[in-house]
C-alpha cells in the first residue's frame, strides 16, 4: 500500500505543474483495498488531491430522491443505479456526502470549463455580487462592457456584436430569431441527432426523436447527419453536403434563413462532422441567402485543444455563433456573437432580456477567459486530450467492445457495440461500466441516440494523471465485462 | 437645507423604519442645487457608504456597448446612469451619488440589492458547488421546489426550474399543448410573456413582436378598467374569449394565459371578477389556466402572496422569475402532477436550471420575504403610497389613473382626462426629472405614459413620501 502510493506520488511530483494544486497530502479516498484481478490489472488510484471537503450534514441521498419524487419534474432522470448526491466540488473533482472524492469527467456536460469552484471565478462571482447582482441593461454597467468586448476579440471577421442570455436554449432561439429575421425566410436547416435546445424553434431543431415533444415544431429541415462512423457516406463530408443542397433544392423555396449545427455534436454522442462537410454546406447555404451558425455551447472555450472554437477546426467563418456551458464555469450565461450588419435587424422592434448581461454572470464570464489564457487551458485540453485519445484508442485494441473512439481536445466520445461489423449498440454494457466506473471514483457521461457513447467533456484543468486514472478504470471495468 | 435635514431626521426618530439605520445623512442626500430651491424633496437618510469606485466611467461604457452589444440595446435616459453598487432600495452611481430605485431592475429585486442573507446563501454555495447538473442529486433544488410548493395552493406542487421567465412560459405553453392535445392559446392584448419565438406569440403589444410565424394564439380584449372598452365590466370582457374560442377555434384549447397585474403593458389590473369568469370558460373548452407570476409573485401585491390570490382563482399552471432570486438568473413552473405527467413522455433538460447556486439563492429570498414579512410590509407601504399618489391626482390633472397593489404601482399621465390622450413627452421630461432628483422609477404601457413604481420590497414609508413629493415637485414645474 505504501509503495503503491509512493509510486504515485513520484510520478505526481514529476508532473507537479500540470497538477493543480500541490500533491503532498493524499486524501483520504486514496486509502482503499488492493486487489489483484484475473488478468493482471489492478484497481486503479485516483490521482492524489489536497484538499478535502467541509463536512456533510445535509439531507442523505434518500431524502433527496424523496423530495426530488413529490416535487420535481417526472422527467427529471438521473445517472446510475444508485444516485450520486454531489455536495462539492474543486477543480476536476467532485465529492459525495461521504466526501469521496470521484474524478469529473463530464464537467457537469462539458460546462465546468475552468474547474469546479475555480478560486478566480468564485472570487469574481462573489466580489460583484456584494457590489451589485441585478439591474439590467437599462442603466450602465461596465461589466457587460468589458466581456463583451473579450468574447468578441476570441472571434474572427466581423464577429463582434453580443447578446447575452442565460442559457444555451435562449442563445439559439435568438440565433434562429435573428436569422428568419434577417433573410425573410422561415427555414432552417439542422442535422439529424442535432441537439440545440428545448424552447419551440429549439426543439425543431433539435433532431433526436427522444428530445421531441408532440409539439408544433415548424420550419427546420433535418439533413442527413455526416456521421463518419454510422453514416451511409462513411466520412465523404461532399456526399452528405449534397443532401443539404437537395433539401433547399426540394424542401424549400430555395431560400432559406440559415443552416445550424454544432463543431461536434455532444449530446449526439460526440460526433464529429465527416471533413469537408461544413464548407461544402456553408457555399450551399450561402447561395440559398441563408446565414450560417455554429452552435459552440459544447466545443467552444478552448476545449476542442487545436482552436479556440469548434468551427475553426473546419474552416468556416459563421455568421452567427452561439454559446454557453462552459462560457460562465456554470453561471447560468448564454451568449449570441454576430455582425454588426445582422445584429441590426433586432433594432425594427423592441429585444429584452432581464437577467441576460447582469453584471454576476458577465463578470464570471471575463473570469472564465482570463483563466483559460492565464493557465493555458487550451494547450492544456490539446496535450492531455491527445494523449487521453491515444490511450483509449490502444484501450480499443485491446476490447472488441469499443466500437470507436473520436472527438478533439477535452471533448472526446468512446462507442461501445457487441459487433464491430454492425456495429450494434452496446446500450445495457455502457450502463454497466459507467456504472462500474462511479464505483471506481470516476464519473463521464453518457450519449449517443442509442445511449451507447461515453462522453468524457470535463473541466479543461484535467490532467495527464487523470487522464490515465479515468482510462484505468475503464480498462478495469472492461476486463470484467 | 440644515431645516430640511432636520425634519428628515425628526420623522425618522417618530416612526420606526425597517432595514435602515437612523445615523447621520450621508452626503448623497445633499441636493445639488438646494441652495435656492428650498422645497426640493430630499432622499431619506441611509447609513451606508459606496466603495469608492475607479472603474470605467458612463461615456466609456455607452462607447462600448455601441460596439460590442449592438444598436437594438436600449437604454434609460438622455445620459445614461452607470450603476456601480446597490444596496437594498438604493443604488449608487460612479460618483457615489445615491438613488431610490423605485424599478427594482424591473420588478426582480425582491428582498433588496445585495441583501446579507441572500448574498450570504450565494458566496457559501459558490464556494462548495456551482454546478453539476441534476443527473445527481443536490439537496438545494429539492429544498427550494419544496420550499415553493408550500407557498401554492391546490396540487399545485410539481416544480420545475428554469433560468428566466421567457424559459418557464416557453415551458407553460408546451405543457398546455400536451397535455390538452390542442394548439389554441389564448393571451391578453396588451400583456408581455416572452422573449422567444413561441412566447413573443403571447407577447402583444406590437413593439415586442417581430414578424415571425406565432402559432396558434388569440389575443382578447384587454380587460382594462381605465382605457378598456367595457371600463370594468369584466363580463363583457370574458364574453369576448367565449366568442374567440367559439369562432376562432376548434371549441377546445390548449389554454389561457396572463399576467394578474400586467407590468410591461403599464400595470394594468383586470377588471374584478374576469379571471374567475375566464378560467371557467377556458377549463370548459378543454383549456388549462396559466398564471404569469414572474412580476406579480413574492407578496408583492401585499394582501397576497401570489398575483392569482387576489382573483379568487387557483391556476392549473404558475410561471414565476425575476423576484424569485432577487435578481439571479432563476425562474419556475409550478403544476399539478397530473400536468406535469405528460413532459415524462419524453426527455427535457434544462443543464442549469436548478444549480445549487440559485437553488439555494431562491431558498433565501423565501426566507427573507417570510421572516422580514415582505408581504404585509408591501401592503403596508404599497397602501400609503397609493394614498399619496390619489392625493396627488387631485392636484395634478395630468395624472390620469393611479392603480396596482401592494408595491407594483402605475401612475398613468394624460394630457387630457376625458380623451385620456397618452402624455408621452410630458412622462418623458418627469422620467428625467425624477432621475435628478433622485428616484429611478420605470416606464410601461404602449405608449409609454404609465411610470411603473414596483421598487425593492424593503421600500418603506420615508422613500414613498420622498417619490410622491419629487412628483408633486417635478409636475409643479411643468
Amino acid at each position: 500500500m505504501q509503495g503503491f502510493i509512493g509510486r504515485r506520488l513520484i510520478s505526481g511530483t514529476r508532473q507537479l505543474s500540470n497538477l493543480r494544486p500541490s500533491s503532498q497530502r493524499c486524501c483520504f479516498s486514496q486509502v482503499a483495498q488492493r486487489e489483484e484481478a484475473n488478468n493482471g490489472v489492478h484497481i486503479p488510484k485516483l490521482p492524489p488531491f489536497d484538499y478535502s471537503p467541509p463536512p456533510y450534514t445535509g439531507p442523505s441521498t434518500e431524502e433527496i430522491l424523496a423530495q426530488r419524487k413529490e416535487y420535481l419534474s417526472p422527467s427529471m432522470f438521473y445517472f446510475y443505479n444508485k444516485p450520486l448526491n454531489i455536495v462539492d466540488g474543486k477543480m476536476q473533482y467532485l465529492f459525495d456526502e461521504n466526501g469521496r472524492r470521484y474524478l469529473d469527467g463530464f464537467g457537469g456536460i462539458a460546462t465546468v470549463s475552468c474547474g469546479h469552484c475555480h478560486p478566480d471565478v468564485v472570487e469574481a462571482i462573489v466580489n460583484q455580487t456584494k457590489k451589485i447582482q441585478h439591474s439590467t441593461i437599462l442603466y450602465l454597467n461596465h461589466a457587460i462592457g468589458d466581456f463583451a468586448q473579450a468574447l468578441a476579440s476570441k472571434l474572427p471577421a466581423n464577429l463582434k456584436v453580443v447578446f447575452f442570455t442565460n442559457s444555451g436554449t435562449e442563445a439559439n432561439e435568438l440565433a434562429m430569431l435573428i436569422a428568419r429575421l434577417y433573410t425573410g425566410c422561415h427555414d432552417i436547416i439542422s442535422l439529424r441527432n442535432a441537439y440545440h435546445g428545448n424552447a419551440s424553434g429549439t426543439m425543431g431543431a433539435t433532431a433526436q426523436a427522444s428530445w421531441k415533444f408532440n409539439v408544433i415544431q415548424s420550419g427546420v429541415h433535418h439533413a442527413m447527419n455526416p456521421d463518419p462512423y454510422r453514416g451511409v457516406f462513411g466520412s465523404d463530408g461532399e456526399k452528405y453536403a449534397k443532401d443539404v443542397q437537395d433539401l433547399i433544392d426540394f424542401g424549400t423555396s430555395g431560400h432559406v434563413a440559415g443552416f445550424i449545427s454544432e463543431a461536434i455534436q455532444g449530446v449526439g454522442g460526440i460526433v464529429e462532422l465527416a471533413p469537408g462537410f461544413l464548407p461544402a454546406v456553408y457555399n450551399s447555404v450561402k447561395k440559398a441567402g441563408g446565414l450560417f451558425i455554429a452552435d459552440e455551447v459544447q466545443s467552444g472555450f478552448a476545449r476542442t485543444g487545436s482552436n479556440f472554437w469548434g468551427f475553426e477546426g473546419h474552416g468556416v467563418v459563421p455568421d452567427i455563433v452561439t454559446m454557453a456551458k462552459g462560457i460562465g464555469n456554470g453561471t447560468p450565461l448564454g451568449a449570441v456573437v454576430t455582425t454588426p450588419e445582422v445584429a441590426e435587424v433586432l433594432t425594427r422592434r423592441n429585444y429584452f432580456n432581464t437577467f441576460g448581461g447582469n453584471p454576476v454572470c458577465t463578470a464570471a464570464g471575463l473570469a472564465v477567459l482570463k483563466v483559460i489564457e492565464k493557465e493555458g487551458l487550451q494547450e492544456n485540453a490539446f496535450v492531455v486530450g491527445s494523449y487521453l485519445k491515444e490511450r483509449l484508442n490502444a484501450l480499443k485494441d485491446k476490447y472488441e467492445l469499443i466500437g470507436d473512439v473520436r472527438g478533439k481536445g477535452l471533448m472526446l466520445g468512446v462507442e461501445l457495440v457487441t459487433d464491430r461489423q454492425l456495429k450494434t449498440p452496446a446500450k445495457a454494457e455502457t450502463i454497466h461500466v459507467m456504472d462500474k466506473m462511479k464505483d471506481l471514483g470516476v464519473l463521464i457521461g453518457k450519449g449517443g441516440s442509442y445511449g451507447n457513447v461515453f462522453r468524457i467533456t470535463p473541466p479543461l484543468c484535467f490532467t495527464k494523471e487523470d487522464a490515465d486514472f479515468l482510462v484505468d478504470a475503464m480498462d478495469y471495468t472492461m476486463s470484467k465485462v | 437645507m440644515a431645516f430640511q435635514l432636520f425634519r428628515v431626521v425628526v420623522r425618522d426618530l417618530a416612526k420606526p423604519k425597517i432595514g435602515c439605520a437612523r445615523v447621520s445623512s450621508s452626503f448623497s442626500t445633499l441636493q445639488p442645487n438646494a441652495s435656492d430651491e428650498a422645497d426640493v424633496p430630499s432622499l431619506p437618510p441611509f447609513n451606508y457608504e459606496p466603495r469608492p469606485y475607479n472603474g470605467p466611467r458612463a461615456d466609456e461604457i455607452f462607447e462600448k456597448r455601441k460596439k460590442f452589444l449592438g444598436p437594438s440595446l436600449f437604454h434609460f435616459y438622455q445620459k445614461p446612469i452607470n450603476i456601480v453598487e446597490g444596496k437594498m432600495q438604493y443604488l449608487f452611481d460612479e460618483d457615489g451619488r445615491r438613488y431610490l430605485d423605485a424599478f427594482a431592475g424591473i420588478v426582480t429585486v425582491s428582498c433588496g440589492h445585495c441583501h446579507p442573507v441572500v448574498l450570504k446563501a450565494i458566496t457559501e454555495q459558490s464556494q462548495l458547488l456551482q454546478h453539476a447538473t441534476t443527473i445527481y442529486l443536490h439537496h438545494a433544488i429539492a429544498d427550494f421546489a419544496e420550499a415553493l410548493a408550500s407557498k401554492m395552493p391546490g396540487n399545485l406542487k410539481v416544480v420545475y426550474v428554469v433560468n428566466s421567465g421567457t424559459e418557464a412560459n416557453e415551458l407553460a405553453m408546451l405543457m398546455a399543448r400536451l397535455y390538452s392535445g390542442s394548439l389554441g392559446m389564448i393571451a391578453l392584448r396588451n400583456a408581455y410573456h416572452g422573449g422567444s419565438s413561441n412566447t413573443i406569440g403571447l407577447t402583444a403589444l406590437n413593439t415586442w413582436k417581430y414578424p415571425i410565424p406565432q402559432g396558434e394564439i388569440h389575443h382578447v380584449v384587454n380587460p382594462d378598467p381605465y382605457r378598456g372598452i367595457f371600463g370594468a365590466d369584466a363580463k363583457c370582457y370574458a364574453k369576448d374569449v367565449q366568442d374567440h374560442i367559439d369562432y376562432g377555434t376548434s371549441g377546445k384549447i390548449a389554454g389561457y394565459i396572463s399576467e394578474t397585474i400586467q407590468g410591461v403593458g403599464g400595470t394594468i389590473e383586470l377588471a374584478p371578477g374576469y379571471l374567475k369568469m375566464v378560467y371557467d370558460i377556458v377549463r370548459k373548452a378543454g383549456g388549462v389556466c396559466i398564471a404569469d407570476e414572474v412580476q406579480t409573485g413574492f407578496g408583492r401585491t401585499g394582501s397576497h402572496y401570489w398575483g392569482f390570490e387576489t382573483q379568487g382563482v387557483i391556476p392549473d399552471i404558475v410561471t414565476m422569475a425575476k423576484g424569485i432570486g432577487n435578481g439571479l438568473p432563476l425562474g419556475a413552473v409550478v403544476t399539478t402532477p397530473e400536468i406535469a405527467s405528460v413532459l415524462a413522455q419524453k426527455i427535457l433538460f434544462n443543464t442549469y436550471g436548478g444549480n445549487p447556486v440559485c437553488s439555494a439563492g431562491g431558498l433565501a429570498v423565501l426566507k427573507v420575504i417570510d421572516e422580514e414579512k415582505r408581504q404585509s410590509h408591501s401592503a403596508d407601504v404599497g397602501s400609503h403610497l397609493l394614498a399619496r399618489l390619489r392625493d396627488l391626482q387631485q392636484q395634478h390633472d395630468i395624472i390620469g389613473d393611479i392603480r396596482g397593489r401592494g408595491l407594483m404601482v402605475g401612475v398613468e399621465l394624460v394630457t387630457d382626462r376625458t380623451e385620456k390622450t397618452p402624455a408621452k413627452a410630458e412622462t418623458a421630461v418627469l422620467f428625467e426629472k425624477l432621475r435628478e432628483l433622485g428616484i429611478l422609477v420605470g416606464k410601461g404601457g404602449l405608449h409609454g405614459n404609465v411610470f411603473r413604481i414596483k421598487p425593492p420590497m424593503c421600500f418603506n414609508k420615508d422613500d414613498a413620501d420622498f417619490l410622491v413629493d419629487a412628483l408633486d415637485y417635478s409636475m409643479s414645474k411643468l
